[in-house]
């Protein structure tokens, strides 16, 4: 058993590794320009150029998933110095900043503010420490002659960590042209910095990194979305199972009967409807059709009483108007329960039935039943233990197919699931955001697989696994 | 390399030949539901063929001329009433199912629909105006090479549907089979690439694979073979396992014949009744697949129809006019049914057939 | 009299006795067109119906048979007494306070205010920081939180007179400097805001000049008379002068809400703040509302929460929208006039054929223009004359558009052909999207072009896949979108830099002489008439050898549900909510 697990965990290492670099690889090659998204279609080159940099989009793809799947402080550490993160209690992120030697934690920027300059405080240009005090709040301090000459084009430069935990150089003199009206008038100056580095610990050290398409960290933002599909998903699986195990088993066991070819055309019908024409359908139906057309008809006629009239309504959507939304308003959930189960209640009454009459036709069944056990006894004692055998692997490696129908359902209701997610970032091109729900759905993936395989052992004791 | 067939097994297989296919055929005939689900699939590939040749209407032509185009015109006008505009889209016998919203027979549309899902694939060629973006064009170009100047596309005859499937049993059989037979780090590496395959998000594929290749055809076709090879991986290597231990591999081997002969001549035709069956499940999530991908927007391209982005292009219009949804979603979940009666049929025989 | 004219009156005469004299003054010229809407809406007319009596069609035409004027007039009566109850229950509330408004939109990132470069996230900024003028629905601009502003006699000093006493909602007074504090902002080259390439006139922070605690002149390098408008860009949300870059963090501004929580692709949730300066009917502070929540969905998902009742309005609705919500009786349906257009353009700058005016013309006559319209736009737009101005630009000079002419294509390609030694059908490739009527406009135009020389390819990708190439495929179908004044556009996109080089945003690459000398000479026309006169001939050129063929603008919608009231449409689906309300639950 312990070597079994083993030899899972590292699989499923493996998996995910060979996952990540493919997503990555397809990321790269798709040609998708992520400026274009930030900055909007009517960006200039050069403000699209900017951006690229900014994101440290000008490394080399083998470098950026390295930095990604491992981090990029311990190779910067010979340009920032100690280089670390902070994490800041108010905004619940954690922060970079470079750990001086007299303790003090600094980040830094260029002097370019109007007030520092008119009263005095810095030159523009010169580079200033701002200084992290304990509440996560700053001061400046003028850093001083920080400036060390590059060996290979004689500039002058520094390379620090600016506000947006990046590691930047700034070369002496050099940058961007900016306009800044001070009182002694308008003031060219130059001084934004020439490269970035968007400084990271990796995925193996715990930081999925920061989404580009929200600029907050991904690890912030995933967690709740996958409680959410959790959630919906979850729902779905309890609505689901009984009932289609039960559908499952009872025509099974009457096999050929009306009952039996009813529920099977019907769950063939169902899993054969694509999802997102399901739900389509409900929203028009349930959400339209009953709601507002035939619930106040049957209010008004008295089939209903008054209440019934908003209480039976259903909600055509799903509002995440609040981050805990989906509690507050469970009604919300219906439609999209109701959708997941209508495509994965076809699925296993389907493989629950066939399981189960080919136990019902197994030798030992058929004497069971000739020696004259009850015939309940024999269907619950002996057949379904063994009928539900293969079902229940089948469901788990489900599981994994499951999230494809989540990202239509979430589409369709506008859910906010991992689903969505997903769909939104990759159209985004967001390498960090989409990496880590590829992750996620790896992860699943392969625990629903080994749980099924387990669960097969469990179910079967003629299965041991060296 | 074993291309070369041998004269003695090819001259005693010959004459039996047809006769055995026949024979493997001919069991779907016993099966009641295999015929209800070949029924349904062959309405549809006759709709497609028939499509070919005849329509009720052109199924791209917008009929706004024809339809006292003034009328419609005047009708959204907010402060003039939808009369006269329900009667253009309003199912009648000149429209059977009706028309979408730019005015084109639904009919004729549904029909044709099948198409590119069973019928054609088109491969659209480099020529010096189109510009588009597809990368994929390392194939367009040699193509390009061997037909007339004239020609901007290719059109090969089975469906992306189709294609894809045939793409990933392609593909899936050639990695189970050797892993399968091969067994050892060859088959530890093969399944674990199969299941890192299986374990991707399905949609990030798509998605991410259609935004670095474009849209078309051959793109969906890449997309499902990827995500249908793993399965079919998986499949024919457990049944090369089984089959490897049989005598006449071993014999084989014996004769000293090479790895490909083995599995693709010894193996493959040993395993390919449970993989067939698959196979047709397989163009039910093909189905499956190229209607949500024409669902979520990144399906074929536009003008020639197809089911997916008939659903797709409706879907706005679902709460005025459901009918331009409610028709394509039938022709896909149909189709769907058919084929996994089909399979189901013949599954259900071959194994009565092997007891 | 005509018969019609006198059933109409009649039905006029039931709203308010004196709308039928004020329809004869209008007729006979004594009013205009805009006075007569306005006195009939306010004695009760629907707007829709005023503006509908008022189109000169139905002035001239009326209705041609006696049978479709009876039942308009039926619909008008059904029209007017649903508008009159509703007036006479608004009459009896009024305004109500309180109540959460939600609005589906989808959200994107936000963080510079000046580098915003979608308008969702400018109408959850708009709430919180507001503007300097003001444009209305009607496309009149007004000081906003300016009090006043002049120019001078050639339009190339302005000055700007601020509003005294506005607070921002941390307490400050806005003065000149947050003004121009924000004026450095767009013009900084780093922070990236397209109000940089707007106000091309200004050599940088040298032009901007405070010359008391309430007062700003800006002198222009060259006369542009688009100040106003200019300042009402949606990007040129005025923040407090400590704002730092990053508007989530620090949303401070004038507005009549405060920035509760946002939270990208998810939600914005707006609350009312105290103390904001515009006092509402009851003379309290605006706004009415307590909260505004804008939830992250798509089109589809939000016309559906519309119908359960979830959500009350959503971003720029598509025609689909609209036709799916405008017979439901708890919709409220408003729209408005726009320059928002969809282009279809060329590059001249390619060779053959597209550098050939003939060809170009031939392309213009293919466009079946009430066709691709209702195709693409449900008939609720402009039909246009090939010419990127609009009729609700100021200074548009009407004219018919040209007819469909299949034959006159033909013609103009055969002729260039033969001068050529080019052979037809010219094949090209429409490359456009798929989400705003692009591709009906595509496949009409492919469908139409049947016989003429033509033969279209599409290539139809979904919206960002355009954006990508927008400016670099050959032929192609690009959207733009309104702006209030007819001398904004065209130098974004039609005129080359000093150097004769393309504009950045010329996606023609299309740069003719004469052209730029008239359209210069009309930037600094300030008089509406004498402009007008430069702007017909700049639409001549458009028109007989321009890089553009232009078949409509659009009308946009705004959609509520109907227990929300004073929620105007805007041109460029703007969310103007100071003095909206909705009725209490």
């Amino acid at each position: 058993m312990a070597r079994f697990l083993m030899r899972s965990v590292i699989s499923t290492l493996v998996t995910m590794l060979i996952v990540s670099a493919l997503v990555f690889t397809l990321l790269e090659v798709s040609g998708r320009d992520v400026t274009v998204q930030i900055l909007g279609v009517f960006a200039t080159p050069e403000q699209k150029e900017s951006l690229r940099k900014q994101l440290g989009l000008d490394q080399p793809g083998f470098v950026r998933y390295i930095d990604w799947l491992v981090g990029n402080d311990w190779r910067l550490r010979d340009e920032l110095g100690n280089v670390q993160t902070v994490f800041n209690e108010i905004s619940q992120e954690p922060e970079w900043y470079v750990l001086l030697d007299d303790g003090r934690f600094v980040r830094h920027e260029v002097c370019s503010r109007v007030e520092d300059i008119d009263s005095g405080f810095c030159q523009p240009g010169e580079m200033l420490y701002l200084v992290r005090n304990e509440d996560a709040s700053f001061f400046r301090e003028n850093a001083g002659d920080v400036w060390t000459t590059d060996p290979e084009t004689g500039e002058s430069v520094f390379w620090g960590v600016d506000i947006g935990n990046r590691a930047a150089k700034w070369v002496e003199g050099g940058g961007d042209t900016a306009f800044v009206s001070t009182q002694t008038g308008v003031q060219e100056l130059t001084g934004a910095a020439v490269q970035w580095i968007p400084l990271r610990k990796g995925l193996l050290r715990g930081d999925a990194g920061v989404s580009l398409k929200t600029t907050r960290p991904v690890s912030k933002t995933l967690p709740i979305r996958i409680r959410n599909s959790a959630i919906l998903a979850g729902l779905a699986f309890i609505v689901v199972m009984p009932l289609a195990l039960f559908l499952g088993i009872l025509t099974g066991i009457n096999e050929g009967s009306f009952f039996d070819r009813f529920t099977s055309v019907t769950s063939l019908a169902l899993t054969a409807t694509p999802e997102f024409v399901t739900g389509v359908l409900l929203i028009l139906v349930v959400g339209i059709y009953w709601s507002n057309n035939w619930l106040p008809g049957l209010v008004e006629a008295g089939f209903l009483p008054d209440w019934a009239l908003e209480s039976f309504k259903v909600p055509t959507t799903t509002l995440a108007d609040s981050p805990n939304a989906i509690f507050e308003k469970p009604k919300e959930l219906i439609l999209p329960v109701l959708t997941l189960t209508a495509v994965e209640l076809g699925y296993i009454v389907r493989m629950t039935r066939a399981s189960m009459v080919e136990v019902m036709a197994a030798p030992y069944i058929r004497t069971a039943i000739i020696k004259g056990m009850p015939f309940r006894r024999v269907v619950f004692r002996h057949a379904v233990r063994n009928a539900l055998l293969a079902p229940i692997t089948i469901i788990m490696l489900h599981i994994n197919y499951l999230v494809g129908g989540l990202v239509v359902v979430e589409v369709i209701f506008g859910f906010q699931g991992l689903g969505k997610f997903i769909f939104d970032h990759s159209i985004f091109g967001d390498p960090n955001a989409v990496e880590a729900a590829a992750m996620v759905t790896v992860l699943i993936a392969i625990v629903t697989r080994l749980l099924g395989d387990l669960a097969y052992t469990f179910l079967n004791p003629r299965i041991r696994y060296a | 390399m074993t291309t070369t067939v041998q004269p003695e097994s090819a001259a005693s297989r010959q004459p039996s030949r047809l006769a055995k296919i026949w024979n493997n055929v001919s069991i779907i005939f016993d099966s009641p539901v295999a015929m209800v689900g070949l029924a349904i699939v062959l309405f549809w590939f006759g709709m497609a063929i028939l499509s070919l040749f005849w329509t009720p209407h052109d199924p791209n032509e917008q009929y706004f001329r024809d339809q006292r185009r003034s009328a419609y015109i005047m009708t959204y006008l907010p402060w003039i009433d939808l009369e006269d505009y329900d009667e253009v889209t309003r199912p009648k016998p000149e429209f059977l199912l009706g028309t979408d919203k730019t005015g084109r027979d639904l009919l004729s549309r549904v029909m044709a629909g099948g198409q590119v899902v069973l019928l054609k694939t088109r491969i659209p060629l480099p020529t010096d105006d189109v510009r588009r973006q597809d990368e994929i064009s390392a194939l367009s170009r040699l193509l390009d090479r061997f037909v007339p100047e004239e020609w901007d596309e290719v059109v090969v005859p089975g469906g992306v549907a189709i294609w894809g499937v045939i793409g990933s049993l392609v593909v899936g059989t050639t990695f189970g089979l050797l892993a399968g037979y091969k067994g050892g780090w060859t088959e530890q590496i093969v399944m674990q690439i199969m299941d890192a395959l299986v374990a991707f998000p399905r949609i990030v594929l798509y998605i991410v694979v259609i935004a670095s290749l474009g849209q078309g055809d051959l793109v969906i076709i890449i997309a499902i073979t990827v995500t249908g090879a793993p399965g079919i991986a998986r499949l024919s290597r457990s049944l090369a396992l089984d089959i490897k231990t049989r005598d006449y591999i071993r014999a084989a081997e014996t004769r000293g014949e090479g790895l490909l002969y083995i599995m693709f001549r010894e193996i493959l035709p040993n395993a390919r009744g449970p993989l067939l069956v698959d196979a047709m499940l397989r163009v039910g999530y093909a189905i499956f697949t190229i209607g949500t991908l024409g669902f979520l927007g990144l399906g074929l391209q536009p003008p020639e129809p197809d089911w997916g982005s008939m659903v797709n292009d409706g879907r706005e219009l679902i709460f005025s006019q459901p009918n331009i949804v409610i028709w394509p979603a039938i022709a896909i979940s149909t189709l769907v049914i058919g084929l996994n009666l089909f399979a189901d049929g013949v599954r259900e025989e071959l194994s009565r057939y092997q007891k | 009299m005509t018969k019609e004219e006198k059933q109409m009156k009649e039905q006029m005469y039931e709203v308010h006795p004196q709308i039928p004299n004020a329809f004869s003054a209008f007729k006979e010229g004594r009013i205009s067109r805009r006075e007569f809407i306005r006195f009939a809406t306010l004695l009760g007319m629907s707007a829709a119906l005023a503006t509908a009596c008022s189109t000169p069609e139905v002035v001239e035409e009326a209705a041609e048979t006696v049978q479709e004027v009876a039942e308009e007039a039926e619909e008008m009566v059904e029209e007017v007494v649903e508008d009159a109850e509703e007036m006479v229950e608004e009459a009896m509330g009024g305004p109500a306070r309180g109540g959460t408004l939600t609005i589906g939109a989808q959200l994107q990132l936000i963080d510079h205010p000046a580098r915003l470069s979608w308008i969702e996230g400018a109408n959850v900024v708009r709430q919180v920081a507001e503007y300097l003028t003001f444009t209305d629905p009607d496309n009149i601009t007004t000081p906003f939180l300016l009090e006043s502003w002049e120019a001078n006699e050639d339009v190339s000093e302005w000055t700007l007179n601020i509003r005294q006493g506005i607070m921002f909602n941390n307490g400050d007074e806005m003065t000149a400097d947050d003004v121009m504090f924000n004026f450095s902002q767009w013009l900084d080259p780093e922070v990236g805001s397209s109000m940089l390439g707007l106000l091309s006139y200004l050599d940088g922070m040298n032009s901007v000049e405070k010359t008391g605690d309430y007062q700003i002149k800006l002198t222009l390098t060259s006369p542009n008379i688009g100040v106003p408008e200019h300042l009402f860009h949606y990007p040129a949300a005025i923040m407090h002068r400590s704002f730092e870059g990053d508007f989530i963090q620090q949303p401070i501004g004038t507005g009549p809400f405060t920035l509760e929580e946002f939270s990208d692709g998810e939600r914005a949730v707006l609350k009312r703040r105290e103390g904001y300066w515009q006092m509402g009917e009851d003379g309290e502070s605006l706004p009415y509302l307590d909260e505004v929540i804008y939830v992250s969905i798509d089109r589809d998902a939000s016309v559906a929460g519309m119908q359960s009742g979830q959500v009350d309005s959503l971003y720029a609705p598509r025609p689909a929208d609209f036709l799916a919500l405008k017979d439901n009786p708890d919709m409220v349906v408003n729209s408005a006039s726009t320059a928002q257009t969809l282009i279809l353009r060329v590059r001249v700058d390619q060779g053959a054929p597209w550098d050939d005016a003939r060809v170009r013309n031939a392309l213009r006559k293919i466009q079946n223009r009430e066709k691709i319209l209702a195709l693409a736009w449900f008939s609720e737009g402009d039909l246009g004359t090939d010419a990127h101005v609009a009729p609700v630009h100021p200074a548009y000079d009407p004219r018919e558009p040209d007819a469909y002419d299949p034959e006159g294509a033909r013609a103009l390609l055969e002729e260039w052909a033969a001068d050529t030694g080019n052979s037809l059908p010219i094949q090209a490739t429409i490359v456009t999207k798929n989400d705003a009527g692009e591709q009906e406009y595509a496949e009409a135009l492919k469908e139409d072009s049947a016989d003429t020389g033509f033969e279209f390819d599409l290539d139809i990708t979904e919206a960002s896949g355009y954006w990508e190439r927008w400016d670099q495929v050959p032929l192609g179908i690009t959207a733009w979108t309104h702006r209030p004044l007819d001398t904004m556009v065209l130098p974004l996109a039609y005129i080359g830099d000093s150097d004769g080089v393309p504009v950045p945003w010329n996606e023609t690459r299309w740069v003719d002489e004469e052209f730029s000398a008239i359209l210069k000479d009309a930037e600094a026309t300030l008089d509406v008439s004498a402009r007008r006169e430069k702007i017909g001939q700049l639409m001549d050129i458009f028109s007989s050898r321009g890089p553009i063929g232009v078949a409509f603008f659009k009308k946009v919608w705004g959609l509520h549900t109907s227990r929300v009231h004073n929620m105007p449409a805007h041109p460029t689906s703007y969310d103007l909510l100071n003095e909206t309300w909705v009725d209490p639950a």
